[in-house]
């Protein structure tokens, strides 16, 4: 297995990933969705856009910051390959687990999502409720994809399975939204504290006048509609207008070539045109909305994550992946084309310019 | 027992409850520490300027705010102060609406409340709440931090679960199937007897982290200085047509009913 270079620049930020696609579009996780004996290849993607509030690392002067690894031993600067996962037991002892240890704990789960039971949507808590992605067909499958995406809507249910992604197991629900088809990563029962493990007290009945003055207080502030402007992003909109307000005053204006996100975890969320992906593989008059109706923080407000994210973000989203360590197999079903291509090259893989992801995925598999 | 990690009160209309918040999630995580290959001494990180590799101290550290494709602002401590909401106990319920007007997609992570001395208030609110099946759209400071919530139920003991913003909450709309990716009628209907042949009810104690499992017991079998062997990966089932396959699906789906 060829290790993926640490930091390979591999979109120019124009997005000529390849011909004929326009946007550099990577996914999370790509893997096939088995129901039955029915096998559906998909890429799954983030279903949310950040919020702006991710904001650069720079010192005083506006100099690019970035992480290091360092041994604390030695003192000296390390690279992703000479980390490796460590374990620290209550008592202090340290156990090493190796990345082919790590990889080798549920190997079919890092590519597949087994439904395992319908159930009908309504009757999961929102508490289980942890992250919406969503789910575009890939290779082939879109038959496949749009026969289960109408027989949920049809039946009115949604699927649950489970599946690993970047070294952790999720349990998920897939469900049907306006024909497309989404996952929503769920908690697992045992993540769920009960109201007798916090230590609330018990419950009592209460007086019933009580219950009606508080029926009433409810009735008076009840609606039919969500009101969008109660859910907007007030801190978003005073940190653009405090922004916007120095940059005309021109107090601090620096370029962003070679910044990286200053939250560790923002990092590698990149964004994703989902009307490019829905238009590619699935319709071609899709609509994507953000509920606000404003233009997608990724197309208008920050055009500089689509292109100067890519390029800054990438060695800093090679080190958190390091500290992830995803599987390496794992790794390869999130690669790009273009990283895909340069790993077919290097393995000297027959063909590989005729070839889409899928297949490049699999003839690497085969040859390493 | 868990601790409380914040005080204050809801306000409904011109009723008072004071409340106080727990997180209502256990992080079950493995978690481990990175440590160098060669010698398994712990790994540190430094944030450096990446011109000069030189390391820089957290108060000589500033965070840029990207206004353009090319172009950034950088924010002063005094900045971020002044963007600080004003302090408050108060949460804010702004209305009530039915449930399902929020997607799973709001739903960020769930606190309880919990009485805050006076439980009759407290218990008669969730009484009138759960009569209502509707959530209540609350705001409200926390840690110098705005915050949106959903304020739902949970076992008769309220629940708030913080919501994404509108600007992050994706739709869909106008996706058309192309007519040679629509399937035919008979597959939708050989489909539906397959969901319904392993469909159920939501029940979540019947899903546990496997993989969770594998790796505490992999942890644990490195301790007492066992061998490991890796897993095999299963081989892929040749590919079908989607008409035999869901076919064959429904057979297996009926023997595993009859055994």
């Amino acid at each position: 297995m060829p290790k993926r270079s640490n930091g390979a620049s591999r979109h120019d930020g124009n997005g000529s990933e390849s011909a004929g696609s326009p946007a550099p579009v990577r996914s999370f996780w790509s893997g096939t969705i088995t129901f039955g004996l029915v096998s559906i290849p998909v890429d799954l993607f983030s279903g949310t856009r950040p919020r702006q509030t991710s904001m650069k690392m720079v010192d005083k002067e506006g100099h690019a910051l970035g992480r290091e690894y360092h041994c604390s031993k030695e003192g000296r600067k390390l690279k992703q390959d000479d980390l490796v996962r460590g374990y620290e037991t209550e008592s202090g002892e340290v156990v090493v687990i190796t990345d082919e240890e790590f990889e080798s704990v549920a190997p079919e789960m890092s590519r597949d999502i087994e439904l395992r039971r319908f159930v009908p949507f309504a009757q999961i808590p929102p508490f289980y409720y942890q992250r919406p992605y969503f789910l575009a067909p890939a290779g082939r499958s879109a038959k496949a994809y749009n026969l289960l995406a109408m027989t949920m809507e049809r039946t009115g249910q949604v699927a649950i399975g489970a599946f690993v992604m970047r070294g952790q197991e999720y349990l998920v629900a897939i469900l049907a939204d306006n024909g497309v088809l989404r996952a929503e990563t769920l908690r697992y029962a045992d993540e769920i504290r009960t109201p007798d493990v916090i230590g609330l007290p018990k419950k009592k009945k209460a007086a019933a006048k009580k219950v009606q003055q508080f029926a009433k207080a409810i009735e008076a502030l009840k609606s039919r509609s969500l009101d969008v402007s109660e859910l907007e992003d007030r801190q978003a909109e005073a940190l653009q207008q405090l922004a916007e307000d120095k940059q005309t005053r021109g107090e601090g204006v620096i370029k962003t070539r070679g910044l990286e996100e200053e939250d560790a975890d923002a990092q590698g969320a990149e964004i994703v045109d989902l009307m490019e992906v829905l238009r590619k593989s699935l319709a071609k008059n899709a609509v994507v909305t953000t509920a606000s109706n404003t233009p997608s923080p990724g197309q208008a407000a920050r055009p500089a994550r689509s292109a100067g994210h890519e390029r800054g973000g990438k060695r800093a989203s090679a080190v958190r992946r390091a500290k992830s360590k995803a599987s390496a197999e794992e790794d390869l079903a999130q690669s790009s084309k273009n990283e895909l291509m340069k790993m077919a090259s290097e393995l000297d893989i027959a063909g590989r310019s005729k070839m889409d992801k899928r297949e490049l995925v699999s003839a690497i598999r085969r040859a390493s | 027992m868990t601790r409380a990690i914040w005080k204050g009160h809801l306000l409904i209309g011109e009723h008072e409850v004071p409340v106080k918040l727990y997180s209502a999630v256990e992080d079950r995580k493995v978690h481990f520490r990175l440590l160098h290959e060669k010698d398994s001494a712990p790994v540190e990180q430094h944030i450096v300027r990446k011109d000069t590799g030189k390391e820089v101290a957290k108060e000589d550290r500033r965070k840029a705010y990207p206004l353009t494709r090319d172009t950034a602002v950088i924010l002063q401590p005094e900045d971020l102060e002044s963007l600080e909401p004003p302090a408050s106990r108060e949460i804010h319920l702004c209305r009530f609406v039915a449930s399902t007007l929020l997607s799973d997609q709001w739903y960020d992570r769930p606190y309880y409340l919990g009485p805050d001395g006076d439980e009759d208030d407290y218990f008669a609110f969730a009484e009138a709440l759960s009569n209502k099946k509707l959530v209540g759209i609350a705001r409200w400071v926390m840690r110098k931090k705005r915050y949106l919530g959903a304020l739902h139920l949970n076992d008769g003991y309220l629940m708030m679960s913080t919501l994404r913003r509108a600007e992050q909450v994706l739709s869909f709309s106008n996706i058309e199937v192309a007519k040679a990716n629509a399937p035919q009628e008979s597959e939708l209907k050989l489909a539906e007897q397959l969901v319904s042949s392993i469909s159920g009810d939501f029940e979540p104690e019947l899903w546990q982290d496997e993989h969770r499992k594998r790796v505490q017991e992999l942890i644990d079998a490195k301790l007492r200085g066992a061998k490991i062997t890796p897993l095999k990966r299963k081989p892929k089932p040749r590919e079908a047509s989607l008409a035999d396959a869901l076919k064959a699906s429904l057979a297996q789906a009926r023997e595993k009913k009859v055994a």
